[in-house]
């Protein structure tokens, strides 16, 4: 039934990291100490990779049209900050949570319109979002929180649903309506087509600008779930520090997961595997007793040798095929 | 004589100071099937956007069913029923052949908003099966063959209704029964009542399929008749249609000189089989055909840019396997590419460091550039091939097309190579550098080196060419000598029909 909708290499890499995590798995479960439980290992799994998911989910569509957003994280900083703000001035929780959901939803948007509208590549002006937003975000701490020190603290349990209790929950909320929107939605198609051939889109009437812009309003949506677990977990929101490097962690999932970085070609369910597969790569480490420092380095190896090895497997039939 | 289904009165299309299309008058009827040929660069495909949306005519009216029209994008032209199949075909390889065939419509729908895929294939295998297509729509595009490709294309685009169909270059990668698969379809299509426009530079297939041949040339219509008046020798005279009005350098007086390049049945499957050849020091050898032929392949074969299966090849008479584009050019082979904007050079560099880093490993010492010797060499090459540039320092991109291709030639030449494969030397150069290039290229012979010369350009192969091989779908069908080769047997030669004629 997901002929013609998901293609050979993408399956081929699903299955390579659906293997490689219950490997992960099994050797965790050998690993776990007197007193350590599988299965606890295996439910703080979800609100932990929770955000990286989504992001990867939100992400994963701008790739397949050929684009990309740098400046994810930094989007998810003002969120943050956002929060913050209104948690310090005692605003009603609900209304937190949806002001940090909607700030992310609309930098998103704003970006689209500017690659479309400025028509310059999206890994420029992300690129340049990517530093604007998180100064924006210590601009806008700086005037509303008085006495700003670098950290907006949010101590109060109120307001950590999101992140703390249902984090799991809205994560498997998530992934269900990525599943259905994956299998039954037309615009994923479409951002691969614009992925596969910008001319081809124009010379059958779709407009490519809107079918972009499309793509950042979706991403829009999951990044704002992203953003709102990833905010909530936390006792204190550093717009400097909060979530550096967090968009490389994020492009690693995807890319593990079979998108091709240029578009055309990828699946939602690879970033989701992709993401659970360095989760429990890390995961591993701290079980087998690896120093912390080894985590870098062992993230950076694992991505190139999963994607060494694809391509080394796919090699003939893509020089095969450029040649045609 | 039915009514005209499209008529074009003074359309007319220039690209800057390059007058593209020139005031054309044209119509095609239904049922009608109108050939369009003409050499490279007579506007046959600045034509064909036009009609199909791409670009507006600067000047001209466009009638279709004899209303004034005017396509301001491709979604407007295949609205009101005008599909091209353009050479590239524009496709999403990724992608299934019903998403292919079905992207730019509306998609069948579950009752809660979710594209009914089942449907979406269903109708996609529909449309194929009124074509006698046997094609899986749920298998992804690139897995077709170029023939399936071909079809599916004709498929979608009489899918959309359309009334005028545009086909350019169809067969390029099409074999022998693959083109009367493609043509016993066509001919349908012209008895159901549609009109088609088939570009084409095979010759035969324009005789044997069209109603009418329209002939381009420099951007005006030179000719058009019926088919049933028309031979190849009269369409052949109204391409070409001027004597060799450039003037060819001095035809060397020829040297017998050693064989610096030997290709024995060089085969690479699918580009070309059964290669054998050879250039000797001093000799300017023409390679001449189609494109899709497998010249620019060969070329870039013996440079080393791709492997080949079977066969055997010599560099100055040393056992010649290529490793890649360093060892070639260290052993004294060089590869002028064929599209030098995109192959050659990077738009804002400087002529200077253009030029340079073709030999920039002769003029360094421990890996740092000797800025004397650079300049000094750069400055020698822009006088020796009069390269015409405010300085060193301009950017390339800024030169005109024949500066930018004397560059290229300045940048492997600095390395004195022995063997030089000329791609296209001349594509988009203005008349004046064109000659210069060509009497370069003249004076590289007679220094001794020995040149292969991939071209087009018809008078450019036979004026240049102390021989020439004509290629045909990924052979050498002939091999002439520069006294026996006129355009006409070239062109027979390169559609294939040579022997036939000859015999």
């Amino acid at each position: 039934m997901l002929q013609g909708r998901i293609s050979r290499p993408i399956v081929q890499r699903l299955v390579v990291l659906l293997m490689g995590t219950i490997i992960l798995l099994t050797v965790i479960g050998l690993l776990i100490k007197e007193g350590g439980s599988f299965f606890e290992v295996l439910a703080r799994a979800g609100p932990n990779v929770a955000p990286t998911v989504l992001a990867a989910l939100a992400l994963t569509g701008i790739i397949f049209t050929g684009a990309i957003d740098l400046s994810i994280a930094s989007m998810i900083v003002v969120a943050g900050t956002v929060f913050g703000i209104l948690v310090f001035r005692g605003f009603n929780p609900v209304f937190c949570y949806a002001a940090c959901f909607l700030t992310a939803l609309t930098l998103s948007v704003v970006n689209g319109c500017l690659v479309r509208v400025l028509k310059i590549p999206a890994i420029i002006i992300t690129l340049a979002g990517l530093a604007f937003y998180r100064g924006l975000a210590l601009v806008i701490a700086d005037m509303w929180v008085p006495g700003f020190s670098g950290n907006i603290s949010v101590h109060d349990d109120a307001y950590h649903a999101p992140g703390k209790l249902y984090a799991g929950w809205i994560l498997l909320f998530a992934l269900a309506v990525a599943g259905t929107w994956e299998l039954f939605a037309k615009s994923p198609r479409r951002w691969l087509a614009l992925g596969n051939s910008e001319e081809a889109c124009q010379l059958l009437g779709l407009d490519p600008g809107r079918v972009l812009q499309s793509a950042f309003l979706v991403s829009g949506l999951f990044l704002g779930t992203a953003a709102l677990i990833y905010v909530t977990r936390v006792q204190s929101i550093e717009p400097a520090r909060m979530a550096l490097g967090f968009e490389l962690q994020v492009i690693g999932a995807v890319i593990l997961g079979g998108t091709n970085i240029f578009g055309g070609e990828g699946s939602y369910a690879g970033s989701v595997l992709g993401a659970f597969f360095l989760y429990f790569v890390l995961e591993l480490l701290i079980y087998a007793g690896v120093s912390p420092y080894f985590q870098e380095v062992v993230t950076g190896a694992i991505i190139l040798g999963v994607i060494g090895l694809d391509c080394g497997l796919n090699r003939r039939r893509k020089l095969l095929e450029e040649l045609k | 004589m039915p009514e005209p289904i499209l008529k074009l009165a003074a359309v007319e299309k220039s690209f800057g100071t390059v007058r593209a299309v020139k005031p054309l008058d044209l119509e095609v009827s239904t049922g009608e099937v109108l050939g369009l040929v003409g050499e490279n660069g007579a506007g046959k495909s600045t034509l064909i956007k036009i009609l199909s949306g791409l670009h507006t005519p600067d000047k001209g009216t466009i009638l279709w069913h004899g209303v004034d029209a005017r396509f301001e994008s491709p979604h407007h032209a295949l609205q009101a029923g005008i599909a091209t199949i353009h050479q590239e075909l524009a496709y999403f390889p990724h992608l299934s052949v019903s998403e292919n065939m079905l992207m730019g419509d509306a998609w069948p729908r579950h009752f809660w908003g979710g594209v009914n895929w089942r449907q979406l294939h269903e109708r996609a295998r529909q449309q194929l099966s009124r074509f006698d297509l046997e094609i899986s729509p749920e298998i992804s595009f690139r897995e077709l063959s170029s023939a399936e490709k071909q079809e599916v294309a004709v498929a979608r685009a009489l899918s959309r209704q359309a009334r005028l169909l545009i086909l350019d270059e169809p067969t390029a990668s099409l074999s022998e029964p693959e083109v009367e698969r493609l043509f016993a379809r066509l001919n349908r299509l012209r008895s159901d009542g549609k009109a088609l426009i088939y570009v084409s530079h095979r010759l035969d297939e324009i005789l044997k399929l069209t109603d009418r041949i329209a002939v381009l040339r420099d951007g005006e219509l030179v000719a058009n008749y019926a088919t049933r008046d028309a031979d190849i020798d009269r369409i052949v005279r109204d391409m070409v249609g001027r004597p060799l009005n450039q003037v060819y350098p001095h035809r060397r007086t020829k040297k017998s000189g050693t064989p610096m390049l030997e290709l024995e049945n060089v085969t690479r499957a699918g580009m070309f089989r059964d290669i054998t050849f050879n250039v000797c020091a001093g000799e300017i050898v023409g390679l001449a055909g189609l494109v899709g032929a497998g010249r620019s392949e060969i070329g870039r074969a013996i440079y080393g840019l791709f492997p080949i299966d079977d066969g055997t090849m010599k560099l100055c008479g040393q056992r010649w396997t290529p490793s890649g584009a360093h060892d070639s050019l260290r052993l004294g082979l060089a590869y002028l590419p064929e599209e030098r904007k995109r192959q050659g050079f990077v738009a804002d560099h400087s002529v200077n460091d253009s030029i340079s880093i073709g030999f920039s490993d002769l003029i360094s010492r421990c890996g740092l550039i000797s800025r004397a010797g650079e300049s000094n060499r750069v400055q020698r090459a822009m006088a020796a091939y009069s390269i015409r540039a405010t300085g060193p320092e301009q950017e390339i991109g800024m030169l005109s097309g024949g500066n930018q291709q004397k560059a290229m030639l300045a940048r492997w030449l600095g390395r004195e190579p022995q063997v030089i494969i000329l791609d296209e030397p001349t594509r988009g150069v203005d008349v004046g550098a064109k000659a210069e290039i060509h009497s370069l290229i003249d004076r590289l012979a007679d220094s001794g080196k020995a040149v292969l010369l991939i071209s087009s350009d018809l008078p450019e192969v036979m004026g240049m060419s102390d021989r020439i091989l004509v290629m045909h779908r990924g052979t050498i069908s002939v091999e002439l000598s520069a006294e026996a080769a006129t355009q006409e047997n070239v062109i027979l030669a390169a559609s294939g029909l040579y022997h036939a004629a000859v015999r």
